[in-house]
Parts: C-alpha cells; sequence; structure tokens
C-alpha cells in the first residue's frame, strides 16, 4: 500500500488518504495524499485559522499600518508578540495590536459603532499612521457587520486615512489558507492600482510570497538592488502600505512562497500582463537559479553572475564545511507546507541532508505535487499530520533533526531531538546565499550538542556511574 | 494622598494585558492529570494558546479543537464536538476528563454543550471519562473569569460527598509551577494534609535518559472529587477560584477561608496563621526562619536602593495588588496599577480599600479594564515618570522603548529564562522578588552609567 496507514490512526481511518511513503518507480500522481479539506476535530490537528492566515501572516507585516481586529480580544492578544518579523521603521508592526474589544452587549446590538470608535480612537493616538487593516473575526462575522461600510465612512470623514477591510472569520475554510486568499484576492480588487510609485529603474519587480522572516527580505533586496531592479513592492516583507498599492506597476512579478500569495500574482498577471516567475529563495544553488532567472528577463544576465560568483566566493566555502559535517543526517519538516518543496532538495544539494519525513498544515494538492517530486524516495508525506502521527513518524524515520514550531519542538526534546524553528527560525535569515549557511549552522550546532548525549546518560545505571567515579555498589550500601 | 480607582476611558484595546476567557479555561485544563479539552469554536482558538503556553513555560501542552468550518457554523457545530469527543477517547485511552470549552463562535450559535454533555453520558454509558461544559463566550470576562468559570465548572461536575477527610482544598488561582511548589513546602513543614488545584508542579518536566517523562497536570480526578469531603478550603485568589470555595462551601459544607494572594510578607503571614487556625498545628520555628532570612535580605535593599521608587504594575487584580502591597513593605511606591479586565467586584476589593486607607505621601492610580496603551501613553506624555515596570512579556517594548527597567512577573514571561520555575508568593518569593527587583536597577545603573560605583559596599 503506497498510502499509510499510522496505528494511532486506527479510529479515524479516513486519515490514510492523507500520508504517502514514496516508493520507487510509482506513479505518484495517482497517491497525492488528500488535503486542504477539512480537519477531524478532536484529532490534535497542527491548524491555525484563516483569520491568523491573513493577519499573522501577510498583513500584520506591513511596516506602517494599525492592524484593528474587530472581534473580542483573543485573536489581538493571541496575533501578538508571536512572529519574528522586524522592519527597517523600529519594528512597529511587531510592538502593536488592536481590538475593538467586542463585549457581550455588542454582540446582542451590533458592534459597529464600537468600531467607528476604535477605529477613530486608533488613529487619534498614533496621528502619524494614516493605514489601517480591518480584520473581522468569527463573532463579528456572524452578527453581521458591515466593516467595509464603517471604513468607507471612516474613509470619507478622515480623507487622509486609508483602511483595507479582510473578511476572513477563523471557522472560514479548513487552515489558515483560506486567509491567505481572501486578504490577497481582496488587495487586488479593492488597493492595486490606486498608488503611483515612483519609478527609480527600467528593471522593476514585485517580490512576491515573503514575509521578512528575521530579515530575509532585506538580504535579498541586497541582491536585487545591486543588480541595479527597482523593487515596486514586497508582498509582503518589510513593506509599506502604500507601496502595496502601486503592485501593477512593475514589470515582472517574482514568487517564493507559492501557497500563501501566488493568487496575487495571478491576479496580476491576468489583470495587468505581469509575469510569474516562481523561484525557491531558500537554499545555496536555488538563490543561484533564482537570480539568473531574473538576471535573464531583465537581461542582466553578467550582473546575475557577478553577484553569484561573489556571493559564493564568500559563503561556499563555509557550505562546503558543513556540507562535510552534515551529510547523512536525517531530517524532518513539519511546518506549512511550501518550505516543504523549498527545502527538501536544496537541503540535499547543498548540504547532504535526507529529509525523511514531511508534514504539511494547510498545504494544497500543488504543494504536494511539488514536493513529492522534488522529495526522496522512502519519505514520509503527510498532510495535516496529527500530534499521534508525529510519534509514530518518529519511531518510524528516526530523525537526527526536526524543523518544526517551539511547542512541537519542546515535545520532541523530551525524545532527545533537537529542533530548529521551521516557522520563524533560530538564528536567521536563512534565505538567500548567506541564509542557507545560517541554516546549516544552526543545524550543525542543534545536532552536535553536548545536551543529548548527557540526556541518555542515566546516573542511576552503575555502569555509567562506574565510568566517573568509584561509588558503593547497590550491596555495600 | 489618595488611591484612586478609574476604568480605561478608550472603548478600542491597544496592547492588551489579557487574552479571552477560553485561554484561561484551557489553563486550567492542563492543570488536570489524563485531561484533554476539548476547545469548541475555530482552530486558531487552541493554537494560539497552545502557543502561548510554549511561549511561558517551553513546554507543549495537549488540547484539542473541535475545528468548526463554515458549515458548523452555519447549520451548528455541535456534531463537531461528538466527533472530537470520539477520537480523543480512542486515541487517548487513558484520558479521563474532556472539558468542552465554548468560544465566542459557538456561543453565539448557541451550541448546546450542557445537552450534548447529557447525550455523551449516554453515548459511553461505561465510560469513566468525564465530560464538563465550560462556558467561556470570549466576549465576557477574560482570561481570569475564563479560569475562574472552569474551575468552578471542574469542581460542580466532579466533586462528590464520600468520607469526611482531614485535608484542607487550597485552590491557588493562577500560578507557576515555582509557586506552587512554595505553598506545598509550607504545608509540608506545618504537617498538614492539603490537596491542591491545581498541580502543576510537573508542567516543569525533566528530560530523563528513558525519554519518557512529559509535562502535565498532576491533580486527579480522585483529588477533585474528594475536594468534597475536605475539612476547609482555602482560596488564595479572589478572582481565580473564589467562586468555586464558596461552591464547595454551599453545596458541601466544606468551610471556605479566602485568603489574600500570598505576596509579600504580611500576606504570607496571613497565609499560614489561617492554616494554624485551620489545622490547629501552631506554625513551626523553621518558616519562622524563612520570614526573617526574606527580612534580612529585603532590608539590605530597601531604604538603600528601593526607596522612592516609582513603580508601575500591570497583570491580574490579585497579582497586581499583592504585587502593591509587597511593594510598600520594602519601600517601593506602586504609583501605578493597570489590571486587564473588568468586574464589578474590583469596587469592593478589601485590597483596594486597604490602598486607600494607608497613610502614603504619594498617590496611587489604578486603572481597571487598561491595556498597555495606557501605560506606554502616560509615560510618553510625561504624566508618569517610573523607575521600574513590573508585569508579563507582552508589555516589553514600553520598558525597552522607554529606558525603564523592568522586572517580569504573572503570564506570559517568554522574554526570560526560566521564571515560570521561581516563586513570588511566600517569603521566598518576596526574596526572589525584592532580588529580581535589585538586580535588574543594578544592571540599569551600568548600562546608563548611573552611579554604577555605587554597587561596591551595600
Amino acid at each position: 500500500m503506497p498510502l499509510i496507514k499510522f496505528e494511532c490512526d486506527a479510529s479515524i481511518p479516513e486519515r490514510e488518504k492523507h500520508c504517502y511513503i514514496k516508493k520507487p518507480g510509482e506513479d505518484t500522481t495517482q497517491y497525492l495524499p488528500l488535503s486542504n479539506i477539512a480537519t477531524i476535530p478532536g484529532s490534535l490537528s497542527e491548524r491555525g485559522c484563516s483569520y491568523c492566515g491573513a493577519k499573522l501572516v501577510i498583513g500584520g507585516v506591513v511596516k506602517d499600518a494599525i492592524q484593528m481586529i474587530h472581534g473580542p480580544v483573543g485573536c489581538a492578544y493571541d496575533t501578538w508578540h508571536t512572529k519574528r518579523y522586524p522592519s527597517d521603521n523600529d519594528n512597529f508592526q511587531l510592538k502593536y495590536v488592536w481590538s475593538t474589544g467586542l463585549k457581550e452587549k455588542d454582540v446582542i446590538f451590533g458592534a459597529e459603532k464600537i468600531l467607528r470608535k476604535s477605529i477613530n480612537e486608533a488613529f487619534d493616538e498614533m496621528p502619524d499612521v494614516k493605514r489601517m487593516f480591518l480584520y473581522t473575526t468569527c463573532t463579528t462575522a456572524l452578527i453581521g457587520d458591515d466593516p467595509k461600510a464603517v471604513a468607507a465612512e471612516v474613509m470619507a470623514a478622515r480623507p487622509d486615512v486609508d483602511i483595507f477591510v479582510v473578511e476572513c472569520p477563523g471557522f472560514a475554510g479548513v487552515s489558515q489558507s483560506k486567509g491567505h486568499h481572501v486578504l490577497n484576492i481582496g488587495w487586488m480588487k479593492d488597493k492595486v492600482g490606486t498608488y503611483e510609485p515612483k519609478l527609480t529603474s527600467e528593471f522593476t519587480l514585485n517580490f512576491i510570497g515573503d514575509y521578512n522572516i528575521q530579515n530575509d527580505t532585506l538580504l535579498l533586496s541586497e541582491y536585487l538592488e545591486r543588480m541595479g531592479i527597482q523593487v515596486i513592492a514586497h508582498f509582503t516583507g518589510n513593506t509599506n502600505y502604500d507601496d502595496l498599492c502601486g503592485m501593477h506597476r512593475a514589470k515582472l512579478n517574482v514568487v517564493n512562497c507559492a501557497r500563501s500569495a501566488g493568487y496575487i500574482a495571478n491576479e496580476l498577471k491576468k489583470k495587468y500582463g505581469i509575469p510569474r516567475l516562481d523561484i525557491d529563495a531558500w537554499g545555496f544553488d536555488y538563490t543561484a537559479e533564482g537570480l539568473r532567472k531574473i538576471g535573464a528577463f531583465f537581461g542582466l544576465e553578467k550582473k546575475a553572475e557577478e553577484i553569484i560568483a561573489e556571493e559564493s566566493a564568500k559563503w561556499r566555502p563555509k557550505l562546503d564545511w558543513y556540507k562535510e559535517r552534515l551529510t547523512g543526517k536525517k531530517m524532518c519538516i513539519w511546518t506549512g507546507g511550501p518550505r516543504l518543496w523549498h527545502w527538501t532538495r536544496a537541503v540535499e544539494d547543498d548540504l547532504g541532508i535526507e529529509v525523511v519525513a514531511m508534514s504539511s498544515k494547510f498545504g494544497h494538492q500543488e504543494d504536494f505535487e511539488k514536493v513529492i517530486a522534488r522529495g526522496r524516495v522512502g519519505t514520509v508525506y503527510i498532510d495535516d499530520a496529527n500530534e499521534l502521527e508525529f510519534f509514530e513518524v518518529i519511531d518510524m524515520v528516526k530523525p537526527d533533526i526536526i524543523f518544526t514550531g517551539p511547542r512541537v519542538g519542546d515535545l520532541v526534546k523530551k525524545l532527545h531531538i533537537p529542533y530548529i524553528n521551521g516557522h520563524a527560525y533560530h538564528n536567521g535569515p536563512y534565505m538567500g546565499f548567506e541564509g542557507f549557511v545560517n541554516m546549516a549552522r544552526d543545524i550543525y550546532n542543534a545536532t552536535t550538542s553536548p545536551i543529548w548525549e548527557l540526556a541518555g546518560q542515566d546516573i542511576q545505571d552503575l555502569s555509567y556511574n562506574q565510568d566517573i567515579v568509584e561509588l558503593p555498589s547497590a550491596e555495600a550500601s | 494622598m489618595g488611591c484612586s480607582v478609574e476604568e480605561r476611558n478608550r472603548t478600542g484595546i491597544i496592547n492588551p494585558v489579557f487574552t479571552c476567557q477560553p485561554a484561561g479555561a484551557q489553563y486550567v485544563g492542563i492543570g488536570i492529570k489524563d485531561c484533554i479539552s476539548l476547545v469548541h469554536g475555530g482552530q486558531g482558538c487552541c493554537m494560539f494558546v497552545r502557543l502561548l503556553f510554549a511561549q511561558h513555560f517551553k513546554e507543549n501542552f495537549d488540547i484539542g479543537s473541535s475545528s468548526v468550518h463554515e458549515d458548523a457554523a452555519v447549520f451548528g457545530a455541535i456534531k463537531r464536538v461528538e466527533e472530537g469527543v470520539e477520537a480523543l477517547i480512542k486515541r487517548y485511552p487513558h484520558v479521563r476528563i474532556i472539558p468542552i470549552i465554548s468560544t465566542c463562535s459557538t456561543e453565539i450559535i448557541g451550541d448546546d454543550i450542557d445537552g450534548l454533555v447529557t447525550k455523551l453520558k449516554r453515548t459511553y454509558p461505561d465510560s469513566n471519562v468525564h465530560f464538563i461544559p465550560v462556558h467561556a463566550p470570549s466576549f465576557v470576562g477574560s482570561q481570569i473569569s475564563g479560569y475562574d468559570v472552569a474551575t468552578k465548572a471542574v469542581f460542580r461536575y466532579i466533586a462528590e460527598k464520600g468520607d469526611a477527610s482531614d485535608k484542607i482544598n487550597v485552590i491557588t488561582g493562577w500560578f507557576n509551577p515555582g509557586d506552587l511548589k512554595e505553598i506545598k513546602h509550607y504545608f509540608k513543614e506545618m504537617e498538614v494534609d492539603a490537596t491542591f488545584f491545581f498541580d502543576i508542579e510537573s508542567f516543569d518536566s525533566p528530560m530523563m535518559p528513558d525519554k519518557s517523562s512529559f509535562s502535565h497536570g498532576n491533580t486527579t480526578v480522585e483529588d477533585i472529587k474528594d475536594s468534597a469531603n475536605a475539612k476547609a478550603t482555602i482560596t488564595m485568589a479572589r478572582y481565580e477560584g473564589l467562586s468555586t470555595g464558596q461552591f464547595l462551601e454551599d453545596k458541601f459544607d466544606v468551610a471556605h477561608s479566602p485568603v489574600p494572594m500570598p505576596i509579600g510578607i504580611k500576606n504570607t503571614d496571613c497565609l499560614l496563621g489561617e492554616i494554624s487556625k485551620l489545622s490547629g498545628k501552631p506554625i513551626p520555628k523553621s518558616l519562622a526562619e524563612e520570614r526573617g532570612r526574606a527580612l534580612d535580605a529585603l532590608a539590605d535593599l530597601a531604604h538603600m536602593f528601593f526607596a522612592n521608587k516609582k513603580v508601575a504594575i500591570y497583570g491580574s487584580a490579585d497579582m497586581v495588588l499583592g504585587l502593591a502591597q509587597f511593594c510598600i513593605e520594602v519601600e517601593l511606591q506602586p504609583v501605578f496599577l493597570m489590571i486587564g479586565d473588568e468586574n464589578s467586584k474590583y469596587e469592593n476589593d478589601p485590597r483596594i480599600a486597604e490602598l486607600q486607607n494607608m497613610p502614603l505621601d504619594y498617590d496611587i492610580e489604578i486603572v481597571t479594564n487598561a491595556d498597555l496603551w495606557e501605560l506606554e501613553k502616560r509615560i510618553k506624555n510625561n504624566r508618569l515618570d517610573l523607575d521600574l515596570i513590573m508585569g508579563h512579556s507582552k508589555g516589553r517594548w514600553v520598558a525597552i522603548d522607554n529606558n525603564i527597567p523592568m522586572v517580569r512577573v504573572g503570564f506570559p514571561t517568554f522574554d526570560r529564562a526560566g521564571l515560570y520555575r521561581h516563586p513570588i508568593v511566600g517569603y521566598a518569593g518576596a526574596t526572589f522578588l525584592g532580588e529580581m527587583i535589585a538586580n535588574t536597577i543594578f544592571t540599569d545603573m551600568e548600562y546608563k552609567k548611573d552611579r554604577e560605583w555605587l554597587l561596591n559596599v551595600w
């Protein structure tokens, strides 16, 4: 059976269709795991909600906008102090969160009034900030508030501000993914084309689907700057709100995260004819390949080669030093989805690491097509894995390192398995040439830590103790 | 000089002090052994809270979601709970308690979780799993009231009259493992048998050679059941468990002794006095010595470094008011207190009356329903001049950006290592707090070159 049924899933047999082990010579199209379908309640799935996909992942990265979350306080509190997307304006987007702090009476009588007041207060309290993302949540979607009408009213009364409304309650869709979609399409429809960027180069692009985790965006921007390319907008790493309104003026859309942001790239192509170029911004060789493609598009091949040569001279020796030491290590990737297909081959080619099991929280079929195409034979591919499956997979594949979130990292630590934060990194950035060396260094440090050997030693075991000091034997005491 | 109490006067919230009720209910659930809560709502209501616990404790805790999707939100989602319960029971055979925690979405659509619990008992007649409906709409109260509501629900559904015991129920409120350890130590020193709710000491779990240890609560179904037979209940937090103490008294005649959260010397004295009164046992010399050691340590710091220093404190009412009392004991001036939610009972809190009646030569301002923008705004427009901030890590930028030393207390404290392990209650807690404050101020003096040469012979 190419699809696998975990023992822990005996009572939820439908999980079988979400788990695949790649076999040699198999027609993998026959066995693509089911994905992007309803979650099984009580399964301890890793999935979050679609509001998260809109606010926390994409909108909240924008560095000069208020993030007004229309609902009870939890949705705001919960998406604050959890992300690592810095900015070059002193991290405004990390420091604040806004909520309309909905109460019972607002649920009963409608909450548009408090929404209006909260928006006005927010602009009054921070008079330098003129832009706002406004999100609905489960509560305000169910009671049927009309946030767009309220936003329009405020914008009419305050001509210097601009508000973008995202109607994306947590129960929409089946995961974070729906939130990406709603925000993408809404932005395209409501905001793209409302601002004319200043063009400073004949070579312009949008960098789409990169959220400046630990300054990834800043690192990549530097390469593009050296090539003489103007980035009209980053969607949405270290970006301004207005820059995103000017995306229609770019000549090329370079896409890294095709999952969360492929939508807007497709729409920009449809409406404005801007070609979409998918690259992998993680991975040493992949980065070179991406720069070459961008160079080829603009006729800047020579510049691209120069950068690749310079960066390789600077970083390749370090990368190879790690490759020598990491070759043959076994790795799991349990993240959202795209990093599975960005990383599986990159760590294999650049670092000699074998990715033995992967799980995607919210990937779609196309994500599995990509990762299974690039991934190894014998590797486990899981959609929407849950906690008990994780334990079983660990028994099956015995990884040396797991790339996943910190909570799961805390869990596998008890099994003496090191983790690297696959979402927000340990010591990033991880993109680009330098970034992949950072990633290699973190893997090396994690897997060679003396902690793991110490953890395995039992001081109650006399044979261990006798190696260290002469202890009285059990009989003697 | 006076102590004023007012509410936040803005409608919206900028930088909340607290999250919502279901999070507090989930904190209760993880304190119980063989318990997996099922959060009935969208998936974020569960996953963000699991992350929050991981931020604070650096540990994983198991919590399930009913994964309410759009169809269920429109046509009713109770079936999702049924499916969730079935998955939990079948895949986690050791589970004995499943609190079903409602959220804003499922309160609004009106899913009948109480009715479901009755049905579940029929569906699983031979099961020894307790199903507990916990109503935690997030448009009411905060994580604090959610903790209170869930605590009471658990006792209401499980406590059962049997043979009388000589034990004392201790309902602590939202503690850290280090706090609980300190309180347990007092009962041991006084040779008084007690059950602690909730026993979260093992949240700080070891990494063992056989890989067998994981973080979990240690309060059992039997412990909760037996609470009805105790000789008395001590509750340490008015807003995090007092209602449960009252319930046990009303329903099972278990005498209820509420005490102020034992932060600071006098509040700890009060706790030990209460234990002594209830048990008839004297306070041993060992504890008098612990108290003396704490005072000795604090006396080195109070008039030399703490006197006249202005402090802002934010968090839960029980903690904030307790810390304010502690500050006054060591000559710090708790001039600005922020309680992160509203509760009509705050007005009548005896600790606020006590602050109001103290002959202090400075003003104290208390803001309820506060957010952290309230603090930042006052600092920025120079209405508030501070030497120290005490609060949880989500307020860190206020301190960092305004160059004010900050001591992390409460929940969550993710930007410093290991704080869950240390007490802020009891004499040891007072010592730890005092020394943490001093060391924070000392470091600040060094970075700012502010009389850093002073720290030699104090």
